[in-house]
């Protein structure tokens, strides 16, 4: 039982020095890795890229430019700045500028990978999509969908029958299949107009629920056979041309029409969920997908009819590949997070060093045990559990084990 | 035998168990009376909103009451024993040590369990009164980090004054610190999830903790 | 009869330092044996292996035929064991300590323990941490004797008590042995109560057991001779009749184990001619000193 009680606080003191010291070192040591900021210049028709690090605008033929210059060839996404310092152009492609069109087109959206891996939520505001008042108001109740959906009432915490009762009925009566998988909307009255939530029923129909004037709306959207979603971001741009985006699992990027419910698959190919920020900017003429993986940055442009443009790629050595990231993978068997930034859960990321060159440290480690083992006269084959850790826990096994020493033998 | 070391146990902590239990309900109380003084000021539903939506814990103050429990009662249990090295009265009996140890283990270990039941069964109930189930779940899980965090301070603290040897106790310390700030790390509501059974798993098995020390202890 | 304690080849070093080595002795049982030693012979070191808080650097010790580094159970109900100091738990009343000790000994004589109690001054719901250490002493004796146990271990039970208490601590032991044939294996830096509890003497020193027999016949057979000198230059060492030779001046205690007649044939030969020789009766701490020297 002893030898039990050494194991599991060696195990503990390993499990800490795994995520401990491997984040002291990139503290430390680490480098930063400036993504560069991607947009498409319709002036040049060409990407434009600023180097934070450098601090340096280039295109993709490697000519440089000013800052100036480089706000110049973006004026849909600079223009208050250029409008401002009295540079805005009249027209661009022979189109004119106003800068009413300029602020109705320019949309901006950002989802992170962390952003789809989080608790979800269970509690919703359902707002009165047509109040008639100027600001969205906050309800007084909040929806759970179950077996049915249910309205609470937060003041007292019961359930408002009647308003579940109508509500329930007629999402039945469009086909809903309670419970629902997934609810998904903009969950905050700070947007300019109320346009509800999707809900993806149990089986995997995709349905568009408000409430107008007190009564509920819901339309069921038909979706191709097959096509399921991960993720559903409700936006609310100015110029109301779709209700959301759509991300399939099989990581294809939609969009739902307003209106007439039309979902539409981008050209845009290359998105990884499990590792991928996606920044979506809209301006006057186009849709320019920024895709963020470490060590990449993918940028895929779409006209206003969401055919594709023009893409450019890039990439950068990865952490683990840079010098400092090397002598980590030499030294460190294994590194442990318990935090990511790709999710919001607090797990065990367990990240093996690639390459395997820290076995060559860990044999080293293995011979000066053995060295010590002889040096303290210790019986060898009371000690060969400490030498099977050492070897696969390298340093981190080699401080455990002496942590605790070993004496629990006859 | 059994039943009267855990009489001795008892007659060494049951002050502290039914003091500390005593205030963790208090603390309890008064996060719900708190709430209840939100809701008048501020509107229920702006409450609710800011906890669905904006991450607001509430209850926040408990977040340390488990470990603070599971600290005073490894004190209580241990430092009598480590004092003039009485514990040595213990392993003398006709019982096996590590035996005895474990059953020592167990009640420190049982006593704070039915406290952190007492506490998440009161969150649980008086949360009902205010919220859906929903929203009672993710307190409960946001919550039970910190009650694990209890169990595995209890042991470590254990371990740490049976230790004979002052430097280990130092280096013990802080592996042992540093492994309990793994509960607390910053996160929103019900993210603990995935590392709850994990780190659960861990403080059950550190409860045989002792018995590395107390062999220390034994073998001079 | 059998050996209650025996210790074989018991080899004990801190880091480079010996404390005992190839140390032989067993302790037979129904015997009232005392361990005496100088400061730094080893006499802890031995109560710390017999009482498993020590594991030997070699050899090994063993109480009714069991290794002390694991002794089960039900040898250990055997076995009353006083801690030096007196220690128990303090946090525990009488009422309670009586309660806590009687689950663990199926043997276990409450009467026993009352009857050492009663004869203190105290409440049955006096904490132990609230008592002088004489009455936590008591306290200690009567656990003890409650237990029934076969072999009492005792290190040092006289420490920090009063002439009352250590003489009440010898008479109760004494009588508790004698009455039911059991063994005592004690130790106290007082070595005049030793006396009178023992039967049976172990003085060791590092690497050997200087004497193993009754008290009797050790001070017996080893004697002391006082005498004085004509002349304070000369230097008597015949370590064949001496054990031990303590001079001042002219004035000589010698001790031997030899007869009055060989060690005055002895000086007679080194032309030594003794003034005012005589025998001096030892008692057992005279006895100690002179074979383990005063310094």
């Amino acid at each position: 039982m002893e030898k039990l009680s050494r194991y599991t606080l060696m195990f503990i003191a390993i499990f800490v020095l795994s995520i401990v010291v491997p984040q002291l070192y990139w503290t430390a040591f680490e480098v930063p890795a400036k993504t560069p900021f991607v947009q498409y210049s319709c002036v040049n028709h060409d990407f434009l890229i600023y180097r934070p690090g450098e601090k340096k605008w280039q295109d993709t033929k490697g000519n440089e430019y000013t800052r100036d210059e480089y706000e110049q060839r973006l004026p849909l996404f600079f223009f208050k700045q250029l409008y401002t310092s009295g540079t805005l152009p009249d027209s661009v492609n022979n189109q004119p500028l106003d800068m009413r069109s300029l602020s109705r087109e320019k949309s901006f959206f950002r989802l992170k990978t962390a952003d789809i891996d989080a608790p979800k939520n269970n509690l919703f505001p359902m707002f009165e999509s047509r109040s008639g008042r100027a600001m969205l108001e906050w309800p007084d109740d909040f929806f759970r969908i179950t077996w049915r959906i249910e309205f609470i009432d937060a003041a007292t915490n019961k359930i408002l029958e009647e308003k579940s009762q109508m509500f329930s009925a007629a999402m039945f009566h469009n086909g809903f299949v309670f419970p629902a998988k997934n609810i998904w909307g903009i969950s905050s009255p700070k947007k300019s107009v109320d346009e509800g939530y999707f809900i993806v029923d149990s089986r995997d129909q995709l349905f568009h629920l408000k409430m107008v004037k007190g009564k509920p709306f819901v339309r069921k959207i038909d979706l191709p056979a097959g096509l399921k979603f991960r993720h559903i971001d409700c936006v609310d741009f100015k110029n109301r041309t779709f209700y959301a985006y759509l991300f399939s699992e099989k990581n294809e990027i939609y969009i739902l029409t307003q209106d007439d419910y039309k979902l539409m698959r981008w050209p845009v190919n290359g998105y990884n969920p499990e590792i991928t920020d996606i920044k979506i900017y809209g301006d006057l003429y186009n849709y320019t997908v920024i895709m963020e993986s470490p060590g990449e940055v993918k940028a895929v442009v779409l006209d206003k009819n969401y055919q594709y443009v023009d893409s450019y790629t890039e990439t950068w050595p990865v952490r683990e590949d840079t010098k400092v990231g090397k002598i980590f993978t030499s030294v460190f068997p294994a590194q442990i997070s318990l935090t990511s930034d790709t999710s919001k859960f607090v797990s065990f990321y367990f990240n093996l060093s690639g390459g395997f060159y820290w076995l060559v440290l860990n044999f080293f480690l293995v011979i000066l045990q053995l060295i010590w083992l002889y040096w303290k006269k210790k019986i060898f084959r009371n000690h060969v559990a400490d030498l099977v850790i050492v070897s696969v826990c390298g340093v981190f096994g080699m401080i455990a084990v002496h942590l605790f020493p070993n004496k629990f033998y006859k | 035998m059994l039943l009267s070391v855990f009489y001795k146990e008892w007659l060494k902590t049951r002050w502290f168990v039914i003091l500390y239990t005593a205030m963790g309900i208090v603390a309890i109380g008064y996060i719900f009376m708190a709430l209840k003084h939100s809701f008048n000021f501020s509107g229920t539903r702006s409450i609710w909103s800011t906890i669905l939506f904006q991450g607001n814990q509430f209850y926040k103050i408990f977040k340390f009451i488990p470990l603070a429990g599971g600290i005073i009662v490894a004190i209580a249990q241990y430092l009598p024993e480590a004092n003039d090295k009485r514990i040595k009265l213990t392993f003398h009996l006709p019982l096996g040590e590590n035996k005895a140890l474990m059953v020592m283990q167990a009640f420190g270990a049982l006593s704070l369990l039915v406290a952190f039941f007492v506490f998440l069964g009161l969150i649980y109930f008086l949360g009902l009164i205010y919220f859906p189930v929903q929203m009672v779940w993710d307190i409960v899980l946001t919550v039970l980090p910190w009650s694990v965090s209890g169990l595995s301070a209890y042991s470590i603290v254990s371990f740490i004054i049976l230790e004979p040897r002052w430097p280990f106790r130092f280096l013990y310390s802080i592996v042992g610190g540093l492994f309990l700030s793994f509960h607390f790390v910053h996160a929103g509501t019900a993210c603990y999830g995935p590392a709850l059974s994990g780190l659960f798993l861990m403080s059950l098995l550190l409860i045989t903790a002792p018995l590395s020390s107390g062999y220390r202890f034994r073998k001079g | 009869m059998n050996n209650a304690i025996e210790c074989n080849n018991l080899t004990h070093y801190y880091g480079s330092k010996r404390i005992v080595e190839n140390l032989n002795f067993q302790v037979k049982e129904g015997t009232i044996l005392g361990l005496l030693g100088k400061n730094g012979t080893g006499k802890t070191t031995v109560f710390n292996i017999l009482n498993g808080f020590l594991r030997p650097t070699d050899g090994k010790c063993l109480i009714f035929g069991e290794d002390t580094q694991c002794l089960s159970p039900a040898t250990k109900s055997r076995i009353g064991f006083l801690i030096e100091g007196h220690v128990q738990y303090s946090f525990m009343n009488v009422k309670q300590i009586e309660k806590f000790y009687s689950g663990f000994y199926p043997k276990w004589k409450p009467g026993s323990f009352w009857e050492i109690v009663k004869k203190l001054d105290v409440s049955k719901n006096q904490k132990i941490s609230t008592m002088s250490w004489g009455q936590r002493s008591q306290v200690a004796l009567g656990i003890i004797l409650a237990q029934d146990p076969d072999l009492l271990i005792l290190d040092d039970f006289s420490m920090g008590l009063d002439p009352g208490y250590r003489r009440l601590f010898v008479d109760h032991l004494r009588e508790y042995a004698k009455s039911e044939n059991k063994t005592i294996f004690t130790t106290s830096h007082i070595i005049q109560d030793m006396e009178r509890l023992i039967d049976d003497v172990l003085i060791i020193d590092f690497n050997k057991v200087m004497v193993q027999s009754s008290v009797s016949d050790f001070l017996s057979n080893f004697k002391r001779f006082d005498f004085e000198l004509e002349n304070d230059d000369v230097e008597l060492d015949n370590e064949t009749l001496i054990v031990n030779i303590e001079k001042v001046r002219n004035k000589v205690e010698l001790y031997t184990y030899s007869s009055e007649r060989d060690i005055r044939n002895y000086l007679a030969e080194r032309s030594v001619t003794p003034i005012n020789f005589s025998q001096v009766t030892m008692n057992l701490e005279d006895a100690f000193i002179g074979l383990t020297r005063k310094y």
